[in-house]
């Protein structure tokens, strides 16, 4: 039995993703299962989805927590969310990024591999330069990095159960399978993961909600970083009085500051600023 | 520092769990500025139960009775009740429902809150559909918007119903204070908040609140989307004070509807006859308020 675990965000396709690859999986004739996290799946929140494969009927109903393969479909959430976590040496880590497949922080042993598969998802108009929507070119790449299913049958099943767009996603994902590269685990000397991983909360006595909402960093939902200009800003406190996530203050100065650790990058402040000196950056 | 137009105090916290450009969120935001922390807000099942409360965290910095979706109107009647038993004078009562928790499921409630004359604010925040379990139509969402329950395919285009008149079913009840608010206009929305707070007795708000996932449009284009809903009359800014209507923004001519339906991929199948269609009503509305506004003025009801 193979074992995958998806990490993407919401609203990029993470769920259809593992869905995609059991289809594929069935259509190879495999015995596929695939069911995502449960959780708050707001567009832009980290996603969790799981897909396992075998040859027998699968029993196992759990989430799975010793992955084969881990597939990132968005390179914020390495900073963010302990991705690697259970995945053993002779594992795989496939990640969407523009960088080498060398680059990537992984645990001892633990073969690399990456594509651009957001470069691909815009080539092909899928998803907004904001929210690209990378499944499908991530999942080509997957194919030909792991073999757990062939491209013909990733194909099929895209064509097949795809919503929206089937004939370009199809060509995302042959573009992803000819994309991806992969790093040989004994060429570079692996590099320690490191991760932000946010301190428990305290749990108050009874049922009574009282620790603040700011102790969740919302910052792992972004993709674009708005970067405010300052020797353009007339204060005039637009972005402040129009961010829905509270995430601007203003200075003593009257200059505005974004809180970063909060913003999700819905770019409205770029989008208000009468002088246009906010602007939306990419997050690398 | 240029002068702020809106009161500073923040008692809306950020790390909540709205998606990008939250409509809902930033009115939230706003009208708890307008309304201090000497408030207790009554909040059903919505998009603001989960946005708010992943235990043991809340993103409310005011005193906050989580409750069942049809239950809104009486808990805010009862919350009203103990703070008066209490002697809590200076407590604004506020009930923050969705617009499925209020025209649909907890229009009961609501209608016998405003009848037994209860002193507290009712809010309904409409994002015109049930959007917090995945954009299923409500009596609130427009004719021809595009929900998972109203798809659009062969013989079929969206919603055929509809969008139930909120303000009109609450004007029948004769409350102290109804307002249209938009947090497009935060001044405007501020100003109705605090003339809300200075009369007592039912006070309801409908709020405009664009959903960026369930309209489908780009979560940077929230406020320009509100501002033209507004300046096309999809949403025009009044309120009405002992029964007397005055509406707070005029910009001369209305802008095309056309405008306001292309910036959504909810209404992207539309056609021109739909627009014609929903141009005339706006139309229509817009020239009934008017007239309304100037009946009211004179005096002649």
């Amino acid at each position: 039995m193979i074992e995958i675990r998806f990490h993407g965000r919401g609203g990029q396709g993470t769920v259809v993703a593992s869905e995609l690859l059991a289809q594929a999986a069935f259509l190879d004739g495999k015995i596929p299962q695939s069911f995502p996290f449960f959780g708050v799946e707001r567009r832009g929140a980290p996603v969790t989805a799981f897909t396992r494969i075998d040859d027998r009927p699968i029993r196992l109903r759990t989430s799975i927590t010793r992955p084969d393969v881990v597939v990132v479909l968005d390179p914020g959430l390495l900073r963010t969310t302990p991705v690697t976590e259970g995945l053993a040496p002779g594992g795989l880590l496939l990640v969407n990024t523009p960088r080498r497949a060398e680059e990537l922080a992984a645990p001892p042993g633990v073969r690399r591999a990456s594509v651009d598969a957001t470069r691909i998802a815009l080539a092909h108009g899928l998803g907004t330069a904001m929210l690209p929507i990378v499944n499908t070119a991530v999942l080509g790449a997957l194919a030909r990095a792991t073999g757990v299913v062939t491209l013909e049958a990733l194909g099929r099943a895209v064509e097949q159960f795809v919503p929206a767009r089937p004939a370009e996603n199809h060509r995302a994902a042959r573009d992803g399978y000819l994309g991806v590269r992969n790093a040989d685990p004994a060429a570079a000397a692996p590099v320690p993961a490191t991760f932000a991983v946010p301190a428990p909360l305290a749990h108050p006595e009874g049922p009574v909600a009282s620790v603040s909402s700011e102790v969740i960093h919302t910052a792992a939902w972004r993709t674009f970083t708005p970067v405010i200009h300052l020797d353009r800003c007339t204060k005039c406190n637009f972005c402040w009085k129009f961010c829905p996530d509270a995430a601007v203050e203003l200075g003593a100065d009257g200059f505005p500051r974004i809180r970063l650790e909060y913003c999700k990058g819905c770019g409205i402040c770029a989008a208000e600023c009468p002088p246009k000196t906010i602007e939306m950056v990419a997050e690398a | 520092m240029a002068k702020l137009t809106i009161p500073a105090q923040e008692l809306m916290y950020s790390g909540h769990a709205a998606c990008p450009g939250c409509g809902p969120a930033l009115a939230m935001r706003l009208l708890l500025k307008g309304l201090g922390p000497r408030t207790i807000l009554s909040i059903p099942a919505c998009c603001w139960t989960v946005i708010a409360t992943p235990y043991p965290t809340t993103a409310l910095g005011v005193a906050v009775l989580d409750n069942p979706i049809e239950a809104t109107g009486a808990s805010v009647s009862g919350l009203r009740a103990a703070a008066d038993a209490m002697h809590l004078k200076d407590v604004e009562v506020v009930g923050f429902a969705g617009d499925g928790g209020t025209v649909d499921i907890g229009l009961q409630s609501l209608s016998g809150m405003l009848e037994r004359r209860t002193n507290a604010i009712y809010v309904m925040y409409d994002n015109e559909a049930y959007m917090n379990t995945g954009v299923q139509r409500s009596g609130a969402t427009p004719r021809g918007a595009w929900t998972t329950t109203t798809p659009v395919g062969e013989g079929v285009r969206g919603k055929p119903e509809p969008k139930k008149d909120v303000m009109a079913i609450v004007l029948a009840h004769r409350p102290a204070y109804a307002a249209t608010l938009n947090p497009s206009f935060p001044e405007d929305f501020d100003r109705k908040v605090e003339r809300a707070r200075s009369i007592e007795g039912p006070r309801f708000f409908h709020i405009f609140a664009p959903c960026p996932p369930g309209w489908k449009f780009d979560s940077a284009e929230t406020i320009a989307l509100g501002r033209l809903a507004t300046d096309s009359g999809i949403f025009p800014l009044y309120e009405v004070v002992d029964g007397r209507l005055r509406i707070t923004r005029k910009t001369g001519e209305l802008k095309p509807v056309t405008e306001y339906l292309a910036a959504q991929g909810r209404f992207r199948h539309l056609g021109a006859e739909d627009a014609a269609r929903l141009q005339s009503e706006v139309r229509a509305e817009w020239d009934r308020l008017l007239r309304r506004e100037r009946d009211d003025l004179s005096g002649s009801h």
